[in-house]
């Protein structure tokens, strides 16, 4: 080649680099000439044979998405093999008449068919699926009709599939069909299946796996000659929940038929060990490819079934609140045990009548027995004496009003009010607000899951866990791609004495007070009671209040909190309280089962 | 002054170098024309129409003199970042990437333009007064000069476009003396700094960079896109399948056929012979250009051209290798080939830049 070299020394050396540069762009050129070469004249009849028929399909291979396994092993959800349809829309000759053929054939409406396909472009090689988890029945028919529809492919894929259609359904969540909406963040594929709530939508990206693929060689009818080469998919990774399966299914039953949530947790380490919301939605219908109107219908439900109750929903805590009055007023010196009070059944403050659930009133009082009997007119008393500011800044020690930080998408922080926070918006606070919050009426309001804290910070003396749902992902190799330690995200600081008389109180509740519903033979509990009332909407809904107890077991070495909510349930002793005790008696079935063997003998 | 084309300058026109471009140029238009056969030939007068605007470029860029370009560096780079920026605030999102932000009617790609203004930053930065060439201070200025748009078009993402940058970097560095030895440490710098730009990526991102350098990883994505334009030049054997014949490109096998892939569809239709028609061509054109820049008396000349020549060749070399399965696949453009208006006159305003410095060699 030519160069014009300048004169002089740097010229050279500059001359020099360019020709080593031209030299090795020249290399490029003749790998480039081989390789045109080598496919062009060596390879090139056997290319020319290939684009003549070109036969040459991908297949996706759907990877298993990863297992919940609870706290003992035992899957909370699971794989197992489903019938998939899907078209591939260059393979579809008479688009008319196939869509028409399959329409009838799998009883989907046409239209819904002809949309599935609009979204991609006609001659695409990808498959479309239009229908999941076919029957048998279906598949065999779909099979028989096989030459009058090319295009239309049969696949095996893995598909969830639950205990039961409902079990821990908020908890879990489901799994569905990627929506439009969420193709837009160029993120997943068309036909993904993808969590949507719940634990499934949190750990997704762990449980998703990654998908194969097969390149396979197809005869003229698309039907499938060789599998030319094939990559495996990756299934996701395992999720050990914190979960106890025995102790959610038997929270589930114990609610079989009730409104409202449970939540049950380990006061040593904020773990979730059951999360109920109920009306429940069954989980596999979101599987299969759900139509329209069944989705509506589910959305529209007045009774909201996708709410997760535990912690989407704020209620007045009711006569739970006593506890925090109760906490506040002894640390801060303004409440004794020995206060005394005489309980008529009303209390009247300036123009106002407060009056007491029990009428005719509960008579002499101290805190211990007001707690014990659930009695108002002492605590409308006791709220005045510690004032709103105390009350409420206890509230927040419980963690009350605000998030309690569980990952499980919607947390209500529920509310706390003070009279700063009225002042802020430019309202006065009355004395009235005082005496409504000290029984847990006015505006707070809590979560079932935010109770479930304060509980197991009263059983733990003053720990409050982060809720713990995720114990650790493992990967399809064993490898550990996540785990989560228990994290305590604040603490209540009360005096031993304090405690001990706060946990003697709740003891009492169950044993001799309002929450004797919860009596079990061989473990004693305690707990707390809870009636918070509702505003009525009609005539017909009066009277039917939240009915609400909290409370750990066994009272001298918590190992669990059970918090009951029945939303319009009635009195929190006569409807909550059994239920806990029908919790209380799965968790700690053999001591109870010997309890009452020893009493019979 | 700026204007002034007088009877000396046009007698150094690089008349070869026009010559090849046109070649390559007019066997663009004639796939794109062969792809849409027997349909309408809209894309393939699109395409002219580019040719069009990229000559008015290529004749402006050329009648200007580089050295005033140079020295206006500082200036368009600026102006560039604020283009890249401008993409993630108003760019459009397509198949997960934003690159293009719309003007009127027009999408731009402001990466293709930021190729050719970092060959003129380069160039300033090495030759300003006070940057003496290869003391450590400029070397590092330099660097990071060029990291900042690097990083901004990563993160689009366009990895193609934005690993275009570091062979230019690198060529050009080597020019103004740097020995072989600190480039490989610069180079070890780099790999050893991937970690850290790893783990500022999201997941989805991290797999598509995985994709990127291993199509196997997406079977339904690159991996098929590559067997397909196999398919496609193998089959076109020596000779080729002509226009009606290439079956491959013309029922849309193959994806990208228009951009990324259209050398495919040029090898189906004219076979080993056809192409190396088309390599020849480039071979010239890249061979003129390391000879303007051998040829070059002047520093800024010298690096100008370099850098063009090294762009061009480097988008080349990779284009071509991807699509004929030698290289992983990154999306970049084969230049003057793939339909593409960006592309079009920006590698259409290099050449002018090339002209320019070769028009100037003997003042």
């Amino acid at each position: 080649m030519e160069m014009r070299a300048a004169p002089g020394a740097r010229g050279e050396a500059w001359s020099r680099r360019v020709l080593a540069m031209t030299l090795i762009v020249a290399a490029g050129f003749v790998c480039l000439v081989g390789q045109l070469w080598y496919l062009q004249v060596l390879e090139g009849a056997r290319f020319r044979e290939m684009s003549e028929k070109n036969r040459i399909r991908v297949r996706p291979v759907a990877a298993p998405r990863g297992i919940l396994y609870d706290r003992h092993g035992l899957a909370l959800v699971d794989n197992r093999p489903a019938f998939t349809v899907s078209l591939i829309p260059r393979d579809i000759e008479d688009r008319n008449s196939v869509l028409a053929r399959l329409s009838i054939l799998l009883k989907v409406p046409i239209a819904e068919l002809q949309e599935m396909l609009a979204r991609v472009p006609e001659d695409s090689l990808r498959p479309v699926r239009v229908r999941r988890d076919l029957s048998l029945e279906d598949v065999a028919r779909v099979e028989e009709w096989k030459l009058e529809l090319p295009g239309v492919v049969v696949e095996v894929e893995p598909q969830r599939v639950y205990p039961t259609t409902t079990f821990a359904a908020h908890l879990l969540g489901y799994v569905r069909e990627v929506s439009e909406e969420q193709m837009k963040q160029g993120r997943y594929r068309r036909g993904d299946m993808i969590g949507q709530v719940g634990l499934e939508r949190l750990l997704d990206e762990y449980l998703r796996g990654r998908d194969g693929g097969e390149r396979i060689e197809v005869d003229a009818l698309g039907r499938p000659v060789q599998v030319m080469q094939r990559e495996e998919p990756r299934p996701g990774a395992q999720v050990v929940t914190t979960v106890d399966r025995r102790i959610q299914e038997a929270a589930e039953r114990a609610m079989a038929g009730r409104s409202g949530s449970v939540v049950v947790m380990d006061p040593r380490s904020g773990d979730i060990l059951a999360m109920t919301s109920s009306p429940a939605f069954g989980l596999d219908r979101f599987a299969g490819s759900l139509d329209r109107e069944a989705w509506l219908t589910l959305v529209k439900d007045p009774a909201h079934p996708l709410l997760n109750r535990a912690l989407q929903s704020q209620y007045a805590p009711g006569s739970l609140f006593k506890i925090v009055v109760a906490a506040a007023g002894l640390q801060e010196g303004s409440l004794t045990p020995m206060d005394r009070t005489y309980c008529t059944g009303q209390f009247r403050l300036g123009a106002w009548t407060f009056k007491d659930w029990m009428t005719g009133g509960h008579g002499h009082m101290d805190l211990r027995s007001a707690l014990v009997q659930s009695c108002n007119v002492f605590f409308y008393q006791a709220g005045l004496k510690v004032g709103p500011d105390a009350i409420a800044r206890y509230a927040r020690a419980f963690g009350l009003g605000a998030p309690s930080g569980i990952e499980l998408g919607g947390e209500k922080p529920g509310f706390v009010p003070s009279p700063a926070l009225r002042r802020s918006q430019g309202k006065p606070w009355h004395g009235g607000d005082t005496v409504n919050m000290s029984i847990g009426q006015g505006q707070v309001l809590v979560t079932p899951l935010q109770v479930a804290r304060m509980m197991a910070a009263v059983a733990n003396g003053g720990i409050l866990w982060k809720p713990r749902l995720i114990q650790r992902v493992e990967r399809a190799d064993g490898t550990l791609a996540y785990s989560e330690s228990s994290r305590m995200t604040g603490q209540v600081d009360l005096s031993p004495l304090v405690w001990a008389f706060l946990r003697d109180a709740l003891r009492g509740v169950v044993s001799e007070g309002t929450g004797r519903g919860a009596r079990l033979p061989g473990i004693e509990v305690a707990g707390k009671t809870g009636t918070a009332q509702t505003i009525a909407n009609s005539d017909s809904a009066r009277g039917q209040d939240h009915a609400w107890f909290a409370s750990f077991a066994p009272a001298d070495d918590p190992q669990v909190v059970v918090v009951v909510l029945v939303e319009r349930g009635g009195k929190g002793g006569q409807v909550a309280a059994p239920i806990a005790r029908e919790i209380y008696r799965a968790i700690f079935l053999e001591k109870v089962a010997m309890a009452s063997t020893g009493t019979d003998s | 002054m700026i204007f002034r084309i007088d009877r000396r300058l046009l007698q150094n026109v690089d008349w070869a170098l026009l010559a090849a471009a046109g070649v390559i140029v007019a066997l663009s238009v004639l796939s794109l024309w062969g792809l849409a056969w027997g349909g309408g030939s809209g894309i393939a007068l699109r395409q002219l129409g580019w040719v069009g605007v990229g000559l008015g470029a290529l004749v402006v860029v050329a009648s200007l003199d580089y050295r005033t370009l140079v020295r206006a560096a500082p200036a368009l780079y600026v102006a560039g970042l604020g283009l890249l920026v401008t993409v993630f605030i108003l760019g459009r999102t397509v198949s997960g990437a934003r690159r293009w932000i719309h003007v009127g009617p027009l999408t731009v790609q402001p990466s293709e333009l930021f190729k050719l203004i970092f060959v003129l930053t380069l160039a300033w930065a090495l030759t300003s007064r006070w940057a003496r060439p290869l003391s450590r201070a400029t070397l590092a200025w330099t660097v990071g000069l060029a990291a900042v748009p690097f990083l901004l078009i990563v993160r689009q993402p366009d990895l193609g476009t934005a690993l275009v940058l570091l062979p230019v970097l690198a060529a050009v560095l080597v020019g103004v003396g740097l020995r072989l030895k600190v480039l490989a440490a610069l180079g070890l710098g780099a790999v050893a700094a991937t970690p850290l730009a790893w783990l500022a990526l999201k997941a989805y991102q991290r797999e598509r960079l995985l994709v990127y350098l291993d199509p196997f990883r997406d079977p339904l994505g690159t991996a098929y896109n590559v067997i397909q334009a196999k398919i496609a030049i193998g089959s076109g054997q020596l000779l080729g399948k002509g226009v009606s014949g290439a079956t491959q490109s013309r029922l849309a096998f193959l994806p990208e056929r228009h951009t990324d892939f259209i050398f495919a569809v040029f090898a189906e239709m004219w076979g080993f012979v056809g192409c190396l028609v088309l390599l020849l061509a480039y071979g010239l054109l890249v061979l003129r250009g390391f000879e303007i820049a051998a040829g070059a008396r002047e520093p800024r000349g010298r690096l100008v051209a370099l850098g063009v020549t090294v762009l061009f060749a480097t988008q080349m070399l990779i284009n071509l290798g991807m699509v004929t399965g030698l290289l992983p696949v990154v999306g970049i453009p084969l230049p003057l080939m793939s339909y593409g208006g960006s592309s079009m006159v920006v590698s259409l305003m290099g050449l002018g830049l090339l002209l320019s410095v070769r028009m100037r060699q003997f003042q």
